[in-house]
């Protein structure tokens, strides 16, 4: 029987993506699949409804300071995500009223979706897209709490009396990764490792010709995400030319190519790049270790040099290197000889790509959007 | 460690944890005091600190609960913590033997 769906999702790219591949599967099974968001262009697949909340100022918010390290987390939380979720909850009430939504996913850092859910009595599912950020219970569990209070004095605003924070949902949490890759921790029954879902907007263009003529030599992609400001990113593209200039290497670099004045000869400079297109070509990834960007790399067996900056990258970062799929260098420390001899030490290595691939065939066995929406049909 | 160690003694394994999470050359460039902050002075971020505070553990761990203390700070501890602070964590639990 056909159920009403409504993901509810933050302005991040790095989260809507795998909710747009999961959507797709359940529109497929012939369901009724909405988005409720403040981005006006989410690139929904055909058959989804945007259920669009206005509020063009809380958009972007995450990309206006440098943020580093544990401070991150507290930017995170009291500069982004606690005015984002308070800012969307009336929107996110009436949404789900409104367009009649009979089972809620609301992503794990829009809690708003869930408090929403919870006083309506409507069943909601948690969508982990950065599965890291629950390992980090684990790692620094003072931290976790204060996030937690963070969560429930927000609950407490919007009406939901008590301790219990309703952020996860207590009877499904779907987590993109695999537990090979997410390692060992005690969870409830809730968690599902469903694996990574694949999903990118398309239609971006590419210079294929170009990219062609690079072969010969390692292919390596080099990005730093879309969430952070344009002093980190200068530097670390500073540090990129440095390490990789005329380089025995070619390197396709996520980033605006007007930034600076020139690029080395061995650069294919884009500030768009259709990454799971470009991906089975490349031999490594350098990245910040966003969730997605690793997951998309390890799926195609392809070791890493990971750079974590922010929020829950460093516990990536970490996965990574027990996964022996890759390196981690310190993002602000390291010097661009360390990077240069990371990327050779993962290209010529062959336990990485090994690693790599491990990881990339659990994340197959986990069984993607086909047992995530099997999950999500059981939950009504 | 069975015997009590002097402050200097304590920031002197510390520096040298420090170096070892870090890596030395690292270390060696910073100027690492007592007073410096784990987050804004040396530029840790979550991932070393846990490291960090393995190796404190694995050192000094019989005597006290570091991991336990570490465990019980909220974010805006955590953030200002500093190597003094762990050197007088670290003496008092031995005062109290």
């Amino acid at each position: 029987m056909a159920i009403r769906f409504s993901f509810v999702v933050p302005p991040l790219a790095g989260h809507v993506n795998p909710t747009l591949g999961l959507g797709t599967e359940l529109l497929r099974r012939g369901h009724a699949v909405a988005w409720i968001s403040l981005d006006p262009s989410l690139p929904l697949p055909k058959g989804g409804e945007l259920l669009l909340i206005a509020g063009e100022e809380h958009r972007d918010k995450i990309s206006r300071k440098n943020v580093y390290g544990i401070e991150s987390i507290k930017f995170l939380y009291d500069e982004v995500l606690i005015p984002l979720n308070r800012y969307m909850y009336d929107g996110v009430l009436e949404w789900i009223e409104r367009w009649g939504a009979e089972v809620i996913i609301n992503d794990h850092q829009l809690f708003a979706g869930a408090i929403a859910a919870y006083q309506l009595g409507v069943p909601y599912a948690t969508s982990v897209t950065a599965p890291a950020a629950v390992k980090m219970m684990e790692d620094l569990p003072g931290v976790h709490e204060w996030e937690v209070q963070r969560m429930v004095g927000l609950q407490r605003e919007l009406g939901l009396e008590g301790e219990r924070c309703v952020a996860c949902s207590d009877r499904m949490a779907l987590l993109f990764t695999s537990r090979e890759f997410f390692g060992e921790m005690e969870l409830s029954s809730a968690y599902q490792f469903v694996g990574p879902v694949l999903g990118r907007p398309g239609g971006v263009s590419f210079d294929w010709e170009r990219f062609e003529r690079m072969r010969g030599r390692p292919r390596i992609l080099v990005s730093i995400g879309t969430t952070f400001d344009h002093g980190q990113q200068l530097d670390f593209l500073q540090k990129v030319i440095s390490a990789f200039g005329g380089e025995e290497l070619s390197v396709v670099l996520v980033s605006d190519a007007d930034l600076l004045p020139g690029w080395p000869e061995n650069f294919l400079v884009q500030r768009r790049v259709p990454q799971l297109e470009i991906l089975p070509h490349l031999d490594a990834v350098v990245c910040h270790g966003g969730h997605n960007t690793v997951c998309e790399s390890l799926t195609n067996g392809l070791p890493l040099v990971v750079l974590p900056i922010a929020y829950d990258q460093s516990h990536v970062a970490s996965r990574v290197v027990a996964a022996d799929s890759g390196l981690r260098l310190n993002f602000k420390r390291s010097k661009p000889e360390e990077l240069r001899g990371a990327v050779w030490e993962v290209l010529r290595e062959g336990r990485y790509r090994d690693g790599a691939l491990r990881i990339g065939r659990s994340f197959k066995e986990a069984g993607g959007v086909a047992r995530a929406a099997d999950l999500l049909e059981s939950i009504k | 460690m069975d015997t009590v160690v002097t402050n200097q003694e304590i920031f002197v394994v510390l520096k040298q944890f420090i170096g070892e999470v870090i890596g030395q050359e690292f270390a060696d460039e910073l100027d690492i005091r007592p007073e410096s902050s784990f987050t804004k002075d040396l530029e840790m971020d979550s991932i070393e600190i846990v490291a960090f505070s393995e190796k404190v553990k694995k050192r000094f761990g019989a005597e006290i609960n570091f991991t336990g203390w570490l465990s019980g700070m909220d974010i805006d501890q955590l953030i200002a913590l500093t190597i003094n602070d762990i050197i007088i964590f670290i003496q008092e639990c031995q005062s109290l033997k």
